[in-house]
């Protein structure tokens, strides 16, 4: 017997987290694009997406969170400090290479100094993950040694049933237990049998990979000019990935008064590491496609021991020019060969 | 060397107010401002944490923040001290301020050079160009307390005679003879009067050859000098590891989040800024 949320009852789940104040989040399909937006009725919620197109990124770390309000007055500043929201959130219907993108970067939110626009959002929100039960041909999470049903980064894994009426539900931390008491009457033992996962085949031998990188002479391999020759450096990548975390700080305002912003930015665009005298450490684009490789693969796990990919293949399957790590960790395979 | 300065307020782009209290034309376009923290508990927090070598960011809200090292020494810590090149737009309204006016500035950031581990050793100071301010850090946390250190050389050399900074100062540690000061300026650079040396860093600093003997070597400059200097001083017999260097890159965030500063796998704003040449040279150069 295990504990069944059917999807019938989840307008009443809704309803009672609204009651005990907490907003819900889900998968949303808009006519432009989908990403994960406010729901209140369970009709708006798009479960049938293998992944939305905007990764779970943007809220826990927004495309442009404001800082700080100044106001300058002959010899006084005033500044009033925008803190991050304190409510209370459930995100339903996570998909598992989102929940484990946001785990990854914890660490590089926390080391030293925390930043607390992070962390606020992340210690109010109940993340509540639907184990995949199909997948497309850019899902990648096996390459990263994760898998449909990862739990990394979830409070709650749901399982869809093969019938697709609802979900099994597994309670992974006492946040998730939390919020899963509010609706635990709703909830029905049963013995409805959940449906296969998907099956995510590996498209790259990654432990070879991460090899080749470590090698210090391979930073200037031939191999970075070759496999960059098409990137038009749109920074598409960056900014849909669920991991890339690099931010820009800019004033928007005047003299007088404005606000200071934390803005994303990419390590794919030429002014990114420009500095004022005109020197570039990395002017080219097959150095900063490097980077992004590197830094994946390379870097944040010798800080952190963590590949900051989680696999959800956003980068490919949204390039312009059709690159992204698939297909850069694939040709390096290649190479190895 | 490796310590980082744990920064305990909330916010951590948070930056404190601080008052222009004096300014200085060092060279053409070339400014240092002194300021002082307007919020005693911010100022508290920069003495607990200031050490020489770190960096920090000065801005002015409504134009951004830009990274220069605190160029003045662990030994006064009343006020701090930035000298820069006017060059961008935060430098220029920064180069611009008057006396009494407000900026702001967020650190300090970074590691530092550990002077504990030069007691007793002899001191090379190597500087080019604008690169003074970061090795002047150093040379006054050194001759602040004069006594616990051996002999202290500084050679300094700027494109043209105009190019020099603090030149009041050198004209201090050309007369303390507890110092040996070598001037030099580019062939060219030299104007009618100039009495010191003509010729490039790496050059002037072979004639003067310090002995690499019980030596710590501080340098900094342009990356084309460092290079030079660096053979030069290997000539001499300086070992790799004895040699500290600066090293900086663009940055926004300072706390080792924003992603930009990193040479290869090092992280600029938390593993340095200061680095030995033996650290430098295990980088990726291409990176650089």
């Amino acid at each position: 017997m295990t504990r069944i949320l059917f999807a019938d009852k989840l307008d009443n789940c809704l309803e009672r987290w609204r009651s005990a104040g907490i907003s819900v989040i889900g998968p949303v399909k808009k006519s432009n694009s989908s990403g994960y937006s406010a729901v209140t009725k369970a009709a708006e919620f798009d479960f049938n997406l293998v992944l939305p197109e905007r990764s779970i990124k943007e809220l826990f770390f927004p495309q442009s969170e404001p800082l700080m309000r100044y106001e300058i007055k002959k010899q006084e500043i005033n500044t009033s400090e925008f803190k991050a929201p304190t409510s209370e959130r459930i995100i339903f219907g996570v998909r598992p290479c989102d929940a484990a993108g946001l785990a990854i970067d914890d660490p590089l939110f926390g080391w030293d100094y925390q930043d607390e626009y992070w962390f606020q959002r992340r210690r109010e929100t109940v993340l509540v993950t639907i184990a995949c039960t199909k997948a497309d041909d850019f899902c990648m999470c096996t390459s990263l040694k994760l898998t449909p049903d990862s739990e990394k980064g979830s409070d709650i894994l749901l399982r869809p049933l093969e019938n697709n009426s609802g979900w099994q539900v597994e309670e992974l931390t006492d946040r998730g237990r939390e919020a899963f008491k509010i609706i635990a009457d709703l909830l029905q033992e049963s013995q409805e049998k959940a449906a296969p996962t998907a099956v995510v085949e590996e498209k790259f031998d990654l432990e070879a990979a991460l090899a080749w990188l470590k090698e210090p002479e391979n930073f200037e391999s031939h191999f970075w000019k070759e496999i960059s020759m098409r990137c038009i450096g749109c920074g598409s990548c960056t900014f849909l990935c669920p991991t890339c975390h690099c931010f820009d700080i800019q004033d928007e305002g005047d003299t007088y008064s404005g606000i200071r912003r934390k803005n994303w930015d990419s390590c794919s665009f030429a002014l990114f590491t420009m500095h004022t005298s005109g020197h570039n450490p990395r002017s080219t684009q097959s150095a900063r496609w490097r980077q992004r490789i590197m830094h994946k693969f390379n870097y944040f796990p010798g800080k952190f021991n963590l590949n900051s990919c989680s696999g959800c293949g956003r980068c490919s399957r949204q390039c312009p020019v059709d690159m992204g790590i698939t297909e850069t960790l694939q040709e390096l395979s290649k190479l190895l060969r | 060397m490796k310590e980082n300065s744990i920064n305990a307020q909330d916010n951590i782009y948070k930056p404190a107010i601080m008052k222009v209290v004096a300014k200085h034309d060092e060279a053409p376009g070339v400014k240092t401002l002194r300021i002082e923290f307007v919020d005693p508990v911010e100022h508290e927090r920069f003495k607990t944490t200031y050490r020489t070598g770190m960096f920090g960011l000065y801005g002015v809200y409504g134009e951004g923040e830009s990274t220069f090292c605190v160029a003045s020494p662990e030994t006064r810590k009343e006020y701090i001290e930035c000298t820069f090149r006017q060059s961008g737009r935060v430098t220029s309204v920064l180069a611009n301020a008057e006396i009494g006016d407000l900026i702001t500035y967020r650190g300090p950031y970074g590691n530092r050079f550990p002077i504990e581990e030069f007691y007793g050793k002899n001191l090379l100071f190597i500087a080019g160009g604008i690169a003074l301010p970061p090795t002047r850090s150093v040379i006054w946390s050194c001759l602040d307390q004069r006594e616990k250190f051996g002999k202290v050389t500084i050679v300094y050399g700027a494109r043209t005679v105009a190019d020099l900074v603090y030149k009041h100062e050198l004209d201090e540690w050309m007369e303390r003879d507890d110092v040996e000061l070598v001037l030099a300026v580019d062939p060219g650079g030299e104007s009618p009067d100039w009495k010191h040396k003509v010729g490039f860093v790496p050059t002037v600093l072979e004639q003067a050859a310090p002995s690499p003997d019980n030596c710590i070597a501080v340098l900094c400059g342009p990356p084309i000098m460092i290079k030079f200097t660096l053979i030069a001083l290997k000539k001499l017999g300086f070992d790799e590891k004895s040699v500290y260097t600066t090293l900086e890159n663009r940055m926004k965030c300072g706390v080792g989040k924003c992603g930009r500063c990193n040479v290869g796998s090092v992280y600029i704003c938390k593993e340095g800024p200061v680095f030995t040449a033996d650290e430098v040279s295990r980088m990726p150069a291409a990176d650089l």
